[in-house]
């Protein structure tokens, strides 16, 4: 009986995997058939255009203050928010009122809240920030609250044994179980941002992917290419930075 | 001292954790509380400072009633008993000293002492503490970089530098190497002795019950089966804690 049952299991995935195979036009041989374009494609991009590197650099940069901005905005619209939805911290009703409202907003991502934002207040970096902002808070508020949740009630009761206040508890029994951790979910929602922020400009909101599609569309493919390296190496270089400082956090 | 009459908790779900409980604890007692696990040692202990509400009863110390008592006055009681737990719980990311000045929080400035600004007074009183556990040099040490006995220690120093009138330890020294058992009891041993300060500890292990203990509370499912000197506990006092066939130091 079980063992039929695992059979069963494996069957219906197999099955919807094939469904949506079938759907999405998955063919091997039109794979194939476009191997010699994306071979054109990068070796139209060879050598990569030093001309650009300007504005390359001065889109990345902005790239970096969007996500910036949109994370520090984040960090602290998230830090209420997250007490909200901590079912340790919250009343039921802000409780459950708070996990539905951030899961609706976390469903959509950043870069349809560009399309949004670019719609209401106009081209630039600015919607951008607007966008990291909503989707970021609601996923940071989601890390926090759990982060709350999972605190060991040991040393909070042992402060509270001193004969602590309840906001010297909050302070000295509660926060250096949390402080660290918050800001180890912050810088790594930063090293996120940064992709992210980095597709924003093509949809008019700013930062380097402005330069990226603009490139690509005029077909000036080495002039992409400069775009794209800087951008690899943005995102590395925030990647490995951040990482490090994460590591001495915990 | 302490003063606890008819002392009864009910847990949700109908587990009944003390019941009846009647104790009188006088100033500078050594008490080992001994019991098989679940007999309500911890409840006991937790009832005596206020972080477990009875559901009936009175508990007083220093002639303060603990049970009804306002969150002002619960504080108060509180700053003058120290509590050190099994699990030490110690706050592991910040220093020794933050850790052991946490148990001056009722003395210290309110609002100062919430920024961490923590008088001159108090930061020296916790390293003499600390010295006198004999952590000295170990100050700025991260509590998570430090050994399980040299946690029991800092936890013990916390306690101590709130000058209480009395300690609670509840199983002080079961998360611990047996090996290391000696040294807090004897750090406990030595606190009663010089400063005075009336300690209560529950233990589960039997001879060090009776090697520390002046006086012996036995417990046996929420009720006082035994108290008395060190030297009482005979095999019939043996029983009816642990029931037949206990002989003791049940670990």
């Amino acid at each position: 009986m079980r063992h039929g049952g695992r059979w069963a299991g494996w069957a219906a995935i197999a099955a919807v995997f094939i469904w949506s195979a079938v759907a999405t036009e998955v063919s091997a041989g039109r794979m194939v058939e476009g191997l010699p374009f994306m071979w054109d494609f990068l070796r139209r991009m060879v050598p990569p255009d030093p001309s650009v590197l300007g504005n390359a650099v001065r889109g990345a940069i902005q790239t970096i203050q969007i996500a910036i901005v949109g994370t520090v905005v984040a960090a602290v619209l998230a830090l209420p928010v997250g007490f909200a939805a901590a079912r340790n911290a919250a009343p039921r009703w802000l409780f459950y009122t708070s996990r539905l409202l951030l899961n609706a907003f976390r469903a959509v991502d950043t870069l349809v809240y560009a399309l949004f934002f670019v719609a209401a207040v106009g081209l630039g970096p600015f919607p951008g920030v607007l966008a990291v902002i909503v989707y970021t808070a609601t996923v940071l508020a989601k890390l926090y609250s759990e982060a709350i949740e999972a605190i060991e009630p040991g040393p909070v009761e042992a402060v509270r044994a001193t004969g602590a206040t309840s906001l010297q508890v909050l302070r000295w029994g509660v926060l250096p179980q949390l402080v660290p951790q918050f800001l180890s979910f912050t810088l790594y929602r930063f090293e996120t941002n940064i992709r992210a922020a980095a597709v924003l400009g093509f949809v008019g909101a700013g930062g380097i992917g402005f330069y990226v599609q603009t490139y690509l569309r005029l077909l000036n493919y080495p002039a992409a290419a400069s775009v794209l390296l800087v951008l690899v190496v943005l995102v590395m270089m925030v990647d490995f930075a951040s990482s490090r400082l994460r590591a001495r956090l915990v | 001292m302490i003063r606890v009459r008819g002392l009864r908790k009910d847990y949700p779900g109908g587990s009944r954790a003390l019941d009846d409980v009647d104790l009188d604890i006088g100033p500078g007692e050594f008490v080992a509380l001994i019991g098989p696990s679940g007999a309500g040692k911890s409840t006991l202990l937790r009832c005596l400072n206020g972080l477990v509400t009875p559901t009936a009863g009175r508990v007083e110390v220093g002639g303060v009633a603990v049970t009804g008592a306002t969150p002002e006055t619960l504080r108060r009681i509180r700053s003058g008993v120290g509590f050190v737990f099994q699990q030490f719980n110690l706050l592991r990311r910040l220093t020794v000293l933050e850790n052991t000045v946490l148990g001056r929080l009722s003395h210290a400035a309110r609002w100062r002492s919430l920024v961490g600004w923590f008088d001159a007074a108090d930061l020296a009183r916790a390293r003499a503490t600390l010295a006198r556990v004999g952590l000295d040099g170990l100050d700025t040490r991260r509590i998570d970089t430090l050994s399980g006995g040299q946690q029991q220690r800092v936890a013990i120093a916390r306690a101590l530098v709130q000058a209480p009138a009395v300690i609670l330890a509840d199983e002080p020294m079961a998360s611990l190497d047996p090996s290391l058992a000696h040294t807090v009891m004897e750090l406990l041993r030595r606190i009663n002795q010089e400063d005075g300060i009336t300690v209560i500890a529950s233990l589960h292990v039997l001879e060090l019950a009776q090697a520390y203990g002046q006086r012996i509370i036995g417990l046996h499912r929420g009720r006082v089966v035994h108290d008395g000197a060190a030297d009482s506990l005979d095999e019939a006092a043996t029983t009816r804690i642990f029931g037949p066939g206990a002989t003791g130091g049940a670990r």
